[in-house]
């Protein structure tokens, strides 16, 4: 299996890539993001929810400091994905190969 | 099949009493999530992977409680993470206990002797310890990435039965999964004295790492139409003989994603205990503002295309009990005979 990460990624909104595909990405990363807003301010946090089925389509994060701070999307400029992705390289195969290793690499009983 | 008497009564009068109130959708079972952490990492598990901030994060007892009101359903099902690691684990457990709610902790029972030594439970009606086992120990320890806590847990077991507590054990059953072996496991669990089992095909999360060991549909018909064969007399499952019907092809069921609604530290989570799509404030928010005609096989969702899971289906096995002669008749007869 290829495994594939957005981490470290900084789109640019119009660039091919729009701001509700790209807080689509960020709803389903499971690593923090940075929300740049539109006045270029910046918050880190978990985005956990997002609902572009709302007159006013917004997004909810998580801080570090456990703080919820909900994000209308007329006032985010971009995200850029700067925390570390959690889901990214635990694969199961991987598993099996240090189980292997370690396997190989005890001494015989 | 192994379900108290008493469990069964409050869950049949309050299916019949939905169906008398004409509530076309109703929930079953409440997967209250009270923390993301967890002393495993397993694999197949999508649950666990977020940052540290939010790992370190619980609900309180106050909103687990108001989420357990909100949603009015009669049985609890507490996964997580890992639940022995939510610090007011007891006192959730006593007020649920007190409002006479069927609970369901789910574990992998590493911190299970310890808890019970340190008097954190008292033996319940109510409360079922429903112990994560994937199968005989080898296949267990590689399903949760780790030796040794097969036996770990098969000691939590034996504790938590000395003790007086009703113990059951969930298994997920992943592709490759040998039925020889799974029908000894029955066996293994049964001798220690469980007072039942419940099983189930495992779903692909997105997010877990392990992609490539989920069981497909026709698969997942041939390995429980094989594993349940002439079952034995002796095996005792904690769930509708519907759902091992349907898993075996016998039964043809459409998914019920809000049977078993989801509460965590995000919320309500859209639409259903695997996916996740969105979360809704209160439970009346998700109930009436969640799409659900998007999901379930008939929906085309590939998401759902191969989903037989019980926390979909099961709920879908119960309502079909109450919803027709025949549908009472099957689940009464296969309930008596032990034939499935």
């Amino acid at each position: 299996m290829v495994e594939r990460s957005l981490e470290g990624w900084s789109p640019t909104i119009g660039g091919g890539v729009t701001l509700h595909e790209v807080v689509d990405l960020a709803f389903d990363y499971r690593g923090d993001v940075t929300i740049v807003r539109s006045d270029g301010t910046e918050v880190i946090g978990y985005v956990y929810n997002r609902n572009r089925d709302v007159p006013e389509p917004f997004l909810q994060l998580f801080d570090p400091t456990g703080a919820s701070h909900t994000f209308r999307y007329a006032e985010v400029r971009t995200v850029r994905f700067t925390g570390r992705d959690t889901a990214a390289g635990k694969s199961y195969e991987a598993w099996l190969r240090r189980k292997t290793q370690a396997e190989e690499s005890a001494p015989p009983a | 099949m192994s379900v108290p008497l008493s469990q069964m009564w409050t869950v049949a009068t309050y299916v019949l009493g939905q169906k008398l109130k004409g509530r076309a959708r109703y929930p079953l079972v409440l997967m209250l999530e009270p923390l993301f952490r967890c002393n495993l990492a397993c694999a197949g598990c999508g649950k666990i992977q977020y940052p540290a901030h939010i790992l370190k994060r619980h609900l309180t007892v106050e909103q687990c409680l108001r989420a357990v009101e909100e949603c009015g359903a009669p049985m609890v099902s507490i996964p997580g993470g890992e639940p022995l690691m939510y610090p007011e684990i007891g006192q959730l457990v006593k007020e649920l206990v007190a409002r006479k709610k069927y609970i369901y902790l789910c574990t992998n029972a590493i911190l299970l002797k310890q808890k019970l030594e340190e008097g954190t439970f008292e033996p319940s009606t109510y409360l079922s310890f429903s112990i994560h086992m994937d199968g005989p120990r080898q296949e267990h320890d590689e399903a949760v990435c780790r030796e040794g806590v097969y036996d770990e847990a098969v000691e939590g077991i034996k504790e938590a039965l000395r003790r007086g507590f009703r113990v059951t054990t969930n298994t997920t059953l992943f592709e490759g999964a040998d039925p020889l072996r799974i029908r000894q496991f029955f066996d293994e669990m049964m001798d220690l004295g469980v007072e039942g089992m419940m099983i189930s095909p495992g779903y692909s999360y997105s997010k877990a790492p392990d992609q490539e060991h989920f069981l497909r549909r026709q698969r997942t018909h041939e390995l429980f139409s094989t594993m349940l064969a002439r079952a034995k007399r002796r095996w005792r499952f904690n769930q509708s003989p519907l759902f091992l019907q349907f898993l075996m092809g016998k039964q043809d069921f459409e998914c019920t994603p809000w049977g078993n609604p989801t509460y965590n530290l995000f919320g309500w989570q859209r639409p259903c205990y695997l996916l996740q799509e969105g979360y809704a404030s209160t439970f009346q928010e998700l109930m009436e503002t969640t799409t659900w005609e998007q999901y379930g096989r008939k929906s085309g969702n590939p998401k759902c295309r191969d989903c037989m899971v019980h926390c979909g289906y099961e709920a879908t096995a119960v309502d079909h009990t109450f919803s027709s002669w025949r549908g009472f008749r099957d689940a009464v007869v296969t309930t008596v005979t032990g034939r499935l």
